[in-house]
C-alpha cells in the first residue's frame, strides 16, 4: 500500500498537536509496511528528504511570498503541494492508493487529485474552524468552513479523534454517520483501526474500477 | 489515428459575462481557433441565465460554480473561485480521458487553477498576460497588490510561454517579472471587421441626428472615464478645437471622472457641445463609431488599445496618444494621427487636422481599414497562436517531466 499524507505542520515545523501526531502516524505506517510519503510546508527546508524511520518527506514553500491572511496563503500553497503530490504519483508509477489529508489546508489538493487521478482520500480532522474561531462567521471564516465542508463531502472516509468531534461534524456539515470513523490516538486499536480504514478505501477503489 | 490539437482555455469571463477585455478576446480567439481545426474547451465562471455546458461556434463552454458566498476581498474570491474551477476542470479533463494537449490561462485570475492542472495532468501551460498589477496601479503599494503581483509572476514562471498583445506589453512584462526573451510571444489582439460591414449601406443620418446637428463634426471618445484613459485631456481640447471647427464631442462610457468633467464643461458654457452618453449597447456603439468624423484615444497608459482598432475597422479616422500599444497600432500620417500624450495642444492639433483636411482623413481611414483586415484579423491571429501551440507541443514531446 502507498499513501500520501498531507499536513501543513510536520516536525521540525510545529504549530500545534498535529505535527507530532502526523509524525507518529507516518512512523507506525512504515512499520505496518505502508509506503508513506508526507507532503508538508516549510519556509526554507524544501525538497525531498528521507527520515531515519523511512518516511519520505517532501517540504514545499509558498510560491507567493506576500499574503493578506492565512486563507490566501493556503490557497496558493496548495498548488505547490499538488505539484509535489502529482510528482510522487507519477514517480510511483501511478500506484498511490489513497491520500490522507489532515485538517482543511490541503483539501483543495486532495479533491483535485481525486477528480483528476482517481485517488480517494481520507479527511482527518484535528480541529474545525467553528471551534477555532468561536463561532465567528465572517466571509473569511465562512470560506474556511466551505473548504471543510468540501472535504467532508468529497472524502471517502472522515477520521476524527473523539466521539464528541464526530457529533460536531454531523451537526455542522450534515455528514452521514457511516462516513465517519472515530479513532482515538491513545487507544490500543489505533493503528489497527487506521489500517482498516485505509484498506476499506483500497477495496472501494478496486470495486469502482472493476 | 491523429486527432485535432486540443486546448483548454481558462478565463474568469466569457460572453455573456463581460467585465473587461478578456471576455471578447477569449470569445473571438476560441471561435477562430475552432475554424482552424483546434478543439477548444473554455472553462469559465457561471453567469445567470446561461447553461453550465453548451457548444457554440464549435467551441465547448463549461461554466463552473464561481464561489458565491460573500468573500473577504476580491483576491480571496479569485483564489476560492480558482479552487472550484480547478476541481471542475479536473473532472472535465478526466471525462475526456485526459485528451487535452495544452492549458491556456488568461491573466492571474486563472493562475491557480491552470498551474494545478498543468502538474496533475502533466501538460504544458501557456499564459496570456493582458495586464499587470504594477501597470494598473502604477506601482505596487500594499501587501494586497504585492500578492497579486507575485501571483502574476508565478503564473509567468510556470507558463511555457507568456503571450502579450503588443511589443510594449512584451517589454513591460519582461521588466515586471524578469522573464527571459525566449519565453515571450507577441500575438496582437484582433477586431472583428465583419460587424461593421453589416451596417455598411445603412442610412445613418437619422441616427446621427440624435447626437449632433448636421453641420457639426462628431469627435468620439469611447472608454472608461478614468485618469489613465486621458479623457480629461480631451475635455481640455474642446475650446481649442471649437476655435477652428464646429464639432460635437461625444463621450461614451462611465467612470469616477464623469461628474467632475461634466461639471467642468457646464461651468465653461460648453454643455451643448459635449455629450456624455454613459454606457451604450453594442449596436449604438457600432453606429456611433461609423458616424464619427474622428475617433480619439487620448490614453496616458494603454497596454493595447482595442478601441482604436474598432474605430479603424469602422472606417473612422483615429487620433491617438503616442504611448503603449497605441504607438504600435497607428503609423503616423499613414493609418492615423499620433499626438503627444497628456498634451491638449497636441491633441487639438491632431483633431483639427483630421476634421479640416478631408483628403488626409480619407487617406488614413482607407489605409487603417486595410491594415485592420490584414494584421488584426482574428482568423490570422488564431493561425499564429495555433503555430505557437504546435511549437510548444513539439518542445514538450522532446522534454522529460521529472
Amino acid at each position: 500500500m502507498q499513501v500520501i499524507i498531507l499536513s501543513w505542520e510536520f516536525p521540525p515545523r510545529i504549530v500545534g498537536q498535529l505535527a507530532d501526531y502526523v509524525k507518529e502516524l507516518s512512523k507506525q505506517l512504515i512499520k505496518s509496511n505502508v509506503e508513506t510519503y508526507v507532503v508538508t510546508y516549510h519556509d526554507y527546508l524544501t525538497g525531498e528528504y528521507e527520515e531515519p524511520e523511512g518516511v519520505k518527506t517532501y517540504r514545499v514553500t509558498n510560491p507567493v511570498k506576500t499574503h493578506i491572511g492565512v486563507l490566501t496563503w493556503v490557497l496558493t500553497l496548495n498548488q505547490e503541494v499538488e505539484r509535489v503530490a502529482a510528482n510522487i504519483y507519477y514517480k510511483a508509477k501511478k500506484q498511490i492508493d489513497l491520500i490522507d489529508a489532515h485538517d482543511w489546508h490541503f483539501i483543495p489538493t486532495a479533491v483535485t487529485m481525486k477528480k483528476a487521478l482517481n485517488i480517494p482520500f481520507v479527511y482527518s480532522i484535528e480541529s474545525l474552524e467553528n471551534h477555532r474561531s468561536h463561532g465567528a462567521d465572517s466571509p473569511f471564516n465562512m470560506a474556511i468552513k466551505s473548504i471543510e465542508w468540501l472535504g467532508t463531502y468529497e472524502a471517502e472516509k472522515i477520521v476524527v479523534k473523539s466521539k464528541w468531534m464526530s457529533d460536531e461534524v454531523v451537526r455542522m456539515y450534515k455528514v452521514p454517520l457511516y462516513k465517519i470513523k472515530v479513532i482515538p490516538p491513545k487507544s490500543n486499536t489505533w493503528m489497527k483501526d487506521i489500517m482498516e480504514t485505509y484498506k476499506s478505501l483500497q477495496e472501494a477503489k478496486f470495486s469502482n474500477v472493476s | 489515428m491523429s486527432r485535432d490539437l486540443t486546448v483548454m482555455m481558462l478565463s474568469w469571463e466569457f460572453p455573456p459575462r463581460i467585465i473587461g477585455g478578456i471576455s471578447p478576446h477569449v470569445f473571438h480567439l476560441s471561435k477562430s481557433l475552432a475554424k482552424s481545426d483546434v478543439k477548444v474547451y473554455v472553462v469559465t465562471c457561471d453567469f445567470p441565465g446561461t447553461p453550465p455546458h453548451e457548444v457554440a461556434d464549435n467551441v465547448e463552454i463549461f461554466r463552473v460554480d464561481s464561489y458565491k458566498n460573500p468573500s473577504p476581498d476580491f483576491a480571496s474570491w479569485v483564489y476560492l473561485m480558482n479552487m472550484n474551477m480547478q476541481k471542475e476542470a479536473a473532472d472535465i479533463v478526466k471525462s475526456l480521458d485526459g485528451e487535452v494537449d495544452i492549458f491556456h490561462a488568461h491573466d492571474w485570475l486563472a493562475a491557480n487553477a491552470s498551474i494545478g492542472l498543468k502538474h496533475v495532468f502533466r501538460k504544458p501551460l501557456l499564459a496570456t498576460v493582458h495586464s499587470t498589477e504594477v501597470g494598473r496601479r502604477n506601482g505596487i503599494h500594499s501587501d494586497y497588490e504585492k500578492m497579486i503581483h507575485e501571483t502574476e509572476a508565478w503564473l509567468t514562471y510556470e507558463a511555457w510561454k507568456a503571450i502579450c498583445c503588443s511589443n510594449y506589453m512584451v517589454s513591460h512584462v519582461r521588466w515586471a517579472f524578469g522573464l527571459p526573451e525566449d519565453k515571450m510571444v507577441m500575438i496582437p489582439n484582433g477586431v472583428n471587421a465583419g460587424t461593421y460591414t453589416k451596417t455598411e449601406n445603412q442610412d445613418l443620418s437619422l441616427f446621427r441626428g440624435k447626437f449632433a446637428l448636421p453641420e457639426e463634426k462628431i469627435v468620439l471618445f469611447v472608454g472608461r472615464l478614468v485618469h489613465e484613459k486621458g479623457v480629461h485631456v480631451l475635455v481640455n481640447t474642446v475650446p481649442k478645437v471649437l476655435e477652428k471647427v464646429n464639432a460635437k464631442f461625444i463621450i461614451v462610457g462611465n467612470g469616477y471622472m464623469k461628474e467632475q468633467l461634466s461639471n467642468l464643461v457646464r461651468n465653461v458654457g460648453l454643455a451643448h457641445k459635449v455629450l456624455f452618453t454613459g454606457f451604450v449597447d453594442d449596436e449604438t456603439l457600432r453606429r456611433l463609431q461609423k458616424c464619427a468624423d474622428v475617433s480619439v484615444v487620448p490614453s496616458l497608459f494603454e497596454p493595447f488599445g482595442i478601441v482604436a482598432l474598432e474605430a479603424m475597422a469602422a472606417k473612422s479616422p483615429v487620433v491617438v496618444s503616442d504611448t503603449g500599444g497605441l504607438s504600435e497600432i497607428v503609423e503616423h500620417d499613414v493609418t492615423g494621427v499620433k499626438v503627444y500624450p497628456d498634451n491638449p495642444d497636441s491633441l487639438a492639433w491632431g483633431i483639427t487636422k483630421v476634421l479640416t483636411d478631408e483628403a488626409y482623413a480619407n487617406g488614413i481611414k482607407a489605409n487603417a481599414h486595410k491594415k485592420v483586415q490584414e494584421k488584426y484579423n482574428w482568423d490570422k491571429i488564431a493561425q499564429h497562436l495555433k503555430a505557437v501551440y504546435e511549437a510548444v507541443l513539439k518542445d514538450y514531446s522532446k522534454s522529460i517531466w521529472v
